[in-house]
């Protein structure tokens, strides 16, 4: 799985009962993540997707292959409303 | 005659208006009569001499904003707010200083642990029940179905964690009943999200639940990330200390029957 993941760093936001509740400053909007998203929204911070897939897999007791298929749904999903950005490599 | 570097500071003759609001005293330095007759009237409640009210000067010669100050246009007038005080800019009437007054509370109060919330405050028993939502979601009828004397506000709810802890203040800021408002405060028992009904019932909500319903109804005005991210943290203790439920109403008096139970 290709790509490293990092949050939008303009978003605000908190963790409540394990699962994220962010805020975009710019137009009030609320988003809220299930317990999955959370776990990739906690460790987007330059991290692979595979690292997090690895992850997932061990906490969720579920194959790295299921794992990496939830993972690209739900970093699709994010990236989308521009929660998190993906890169191709890290730079820096 | 040489220029000068900076314009002669002249004495300041203005003598404030002294308020106080979910105990943020201010000084409101009016100087057209037009203005501060109004203005004495509108917050004649909440009028309270302070030496160190936070100083509000409304309607003076226009400087540019500095670095580090927040400023806000709402149609014609302006807010500037720095740490040493505020400017109004612009205010022809009453509302417009109501408008800019609210706003400006918005960002005094978020460091302290304290916000503005679309509700009415009703006093029972000694505590205050919050019924808060949108225009239209039933805050004046929630009002006009409780006893003379024991609403704070039918509009705009003050709430901050002082004392130890969470109280709801009395706000100039009214809606339907137009009144003065009540400048006490009292220790919040619940929050209820109204939702018109059939049936009246209080339906618990968690706190993630309790946020999502509370923060669209929060008056805020700054896109500023840390702002948010304080405003989410107040938010947070508050829905884990006072219980927060989804009010059904069926717009009739009863409903304190279910908030007693």
């Amino acid at each position: 799985m290709k790509g490293y993941i990092v949050r939008n760093p303009k978003l605000a936001w908190r963790e409540v009962d394990g699962e994220m509740v962010i805020i975009s400053p710019e137009d009030s909007q609320v988003h809220e993540l299930n317990e999955t998203a959370s776990l990739i929204w906690k460790h987007a911070d330059g991290r692979s997707l595979e690292e997090i897939a690895e992850r997932i897999s061990t906490e969720y007791e579920v194959s790295l292959e299921a794992a990496r298929a939830d993972i690209g749904e739900l970093v699709a999903a994010l990236e989308q409303k521009q929660l998190v950005f993906v890169a191709t490599e890290v730079k820096g | 005659m040489a220029e000068l570097d900076y314009p002669v500071k002249r004495p300041d003759t203005c003598a404030p208006l002294q308020i106080s609001i979910g105990n943020v005293p201010l000084s409101l330095f009016i100087r057209e009569e037009t203005l501060l007759g109004p203005a004495l009237r509108r917050y004649r409640e909440f009028a309270q001499n302070s030496a160190n009210g936070f100083p509000v000067h409304l309607n003076e010669p226009e400087t540019r904003t500095k670095m580090g100050e927040f400023s806000y246009l709402l149609d014609d007038a302006k807010l500037i707010l720095g740490s040493r005080g505020a400017k109004f800019y612009g205010v022809r009437h009453e509302y417009a200083l109501d408008s800019l007054l609210r706003i400006l509370l918005t960002m005094v109060l978020l460091p302290q642990r304290g916000f503005l919330l679309h509700g009415a405050t009703v006093v029972r028993d000694g505590r205050a029940y919050i019924f808060f939502g949108r225009s239209g979601a039933g805050k004046s009828t929630v009002a006009s179905l409780s006893p003379e004397g024991s609403v704070l506000t039918d509009e705009i709810s003050l709430l901050r964690y002082s004392d130890g802890c969470w109280q709801a203040h009395g706000t100039p800021f009214w809606g339907e009943f137009r009144a003065a408002g009540i400048n006490r405060l009292f220790p919040i028992a619940g929050l209820y999200l109204l939702k018109q009904a059939n049936d009246d019932r209080a339906e618990s909500l968690s706190l993630k639940e309790a946020l999502r319903a509370l923060l669209p109804c929060v008056l805020f005005f700054t896109a500023e990330k840390r702002a948010h991210e304080t405003l989410l943290q107040t938010l947070m203790g508050l829905t884990e200390e006072i219980p927060c439920h989804r009010l059904h109403f069926r717009r009739h008096a009863e409903f304190w029957k279910v908030i007693a139970a």
